[in-house]
């Protein structure tokens, strides 16, 4: 896939995301009205739109209070601002994304934003404290592919949708607990209850489905323009090698922005990613994505320390 | 019948694959000109900084006046440089001089220690990175607009509508960093 393809199919996703999430919250209202009553259904579905579009433009915003990050300036980080100037430019963004950090010991990284004009990265203190030069070199790069490729804003999309259906399920729930269904004869009530649990339970499944719609693949073809904009393949994958290698798990995280990072932040789910076949994972194999890069680059880092031969591959 | 609508098919579908095929060597030819620009840009603000620089190691260095010359005259046919390979033979003249310019300043540990010296060279490594940023990424871009010129079925388009393949900015020793395989 070329980079012009991956961002046609982009757009394509995000068309088909939103126009997803229009049917499920009208379906949503729908079951409401028909089950309870009309003007609760109608209030619910107008709250979620609004909270979706507020949701929308503040995307980056909102991206960044759920996982703590706050913007920094060039005279604070003067290196790291200037290898991410450096590799927008190599990458041809129209302007260098801002630079956000995460006072976090454990190594990882993220972009979020609306479209190349509006976006940021994201770096935690402990993954600036980790890498040297090439390798932040290769981290960030990856993350601007991310931003060129438009990746950024199906998956800040998706972060914000999966917020107003767990919203929108709460409402519900809350509603049918302190009142709303007095209002009505009968066992209406309980009925009512049913179906805020039910869709409660549906929100995280749903927000787990839109992940994985996201497709690993769009981490290799950002690993791969991050390569074409360093040059530098080893980079990468040293720093790649270094994520595996630290287990520290990241304290700020929810489920609704695990799948921006650039490895998965979750690390204490490991049990359960095993247990499941890596089918609700968000990001593919480390090893993999550094076997394809050693290809690549036609080198070969020093294997795991901590790691046994042929438990890495998880498909 | 038939093979009219077959034959009105078949031209439709020629049609369309025409405009798409332009488009594409369009947007690639407008990549390679703002990738083009963006390296004009890096180049200005180095160039911006020459005139200081030189200033700044004359106040130490009076007599060296060969290499402040050769500092200056690289600056002039920077600015000067109308096309990519203008500007690549003046970059790598350029960076011979500046080479030696700081080879000039070595020997004056007064000068070295300045910090308007100090500040001046992190500007000017800062803008060398930018340079050779601005230089990959247009190369990449030029890279694949040739071979979408040269490559069937767009080359029976690029040639009579008038296309022509760019020319990298180049410059000889590449040595820093090995070229890599991207496969996508």
């Amino acid at each position: 896939m070329t980079l012009q393809e991956q961002i046609r199919s982009n757009r394509v996703r995000t068309a088909l995301v939103l126009l997803g999430f229009g049917v499920l919250t009208l379906a949503f209202v729908a079951v409401i009205a028909g089950a309870y009553d009309p003007g609760i259904a109608g209030l619910i579905g107008i709250v979620s739109i609004v909270y979706g579009l507020v949701s929308w433009f503040a995307a980056g915003r909102i991206i960044a209070a759920a996982s703590g990050a706050h913007p920094v300036t060039k005279a604070e980080q003067p290196e790291l601002y200037r290898i991410l100037e450096n590799v927008s430019i190599a990458a041809g963004l129209p302007k260098t994304p801002d630079l956000y950090m995460i006072d976090d010991p454990s190594p990882n990284a993220f972009a979020a934003g609306r479209n190349p004009d509006h976006a940021y990265v994201a770096v935690t203190t402990g993954l600036a404290r980790l890498l040297d030069e090439r390798e932040l070199e290769g981290v960030l790069a990856h993350e601007v592919s991310h931003i060129r490729n438009r990746d950024v804003r199906l998956m800040s999309l998706a972060a914000v949708l999966v917020g107003v259906i767990a919203l929108a399920s709460d409402m519900l729930m809350r509603i049918t607990i302190f009142g709303g269904g007095d209002r009505r004869e009968g066992g209406l009530g309980a009925f009512g209850a049913v179906i805020g649990i039910v869709a409660a339970l549906l929100a995280p499944i749903g927000a787990a489905l839109l992940q994985m719609s996201l497709s690993r693949r769009r981490e290799y073809l950002a690993d791969a323009s991050a390569v074409e904009t360093t040059g530098d393949a080893e980079g990468l994958a040293s720093a790649l090698a270094a994520l595996r290698d630290d287990h520290r798990p990241l304290r700020k995280v929810t489920r609704a922005t695990a799948h921006l990072y650039i490895e998965s932040p979750l690390r204490d789910h490991r049990g359960l990613r095993s247990s499941l076949g890596g089918l609700f994972d968000t990001h593919p194999p480390l090893e993999d994505r550094i076997r394809v890069l050693e290809e690549m680059g036609g080198f070969q880092l020093p294997p795991a320390a901590d790691q046994p031969p042929g438990q890495s591959s998880s498909f | 019948m038939l093979v009219v609508w077959i034959v009105l098919g078949l031209l439709l579908v020629a049609l369309l694959w025409a405009v798409m095929a332009y488009n594409r060597l369009i947007r690639l030819r407008n990549e390679s000109e703002q990738g083009y620009s963006a390296i004009d840009i890096q180049l200005k603000r180095r160039a911006d900084l020459i005139p200081n620089l030189v200033e700044t190691v004359k106040a130490y260095a009076a007599h060296e006046r060969a290499v402040f010359e050769e500092v200056t005259e690289a600056r002039a046919r920077t600015l000067s440089a109308g096309n990519v390979g203008d500007a690549a033979a003046a970059e790598r003249q350029m960076r011979g001089a500046l080479g030696r310019l700081f080879a000039v300043a070595e020997a004056y540990p007064q000068l070295r220690a300045s910090e308007n010296f100090q500040q001046l060279s992190a500007e000017l490594s800062d803008t060398e990175d930018k340079i050779a940023a601005a230089r990959r990424y247009y190369n990449n871009v030029v890279r694949r607009f040739n071979t979408a010129q040269q490559t069937l079925p767009t080359s029976l388009l690029a040639g009579p509508l008038g296309f022509r393949p760019r020319e990298f900015f180049e410059l000889e020793d590449e040595g820093d960093r090995a070229p890599v395989r991207v496969s996508l």
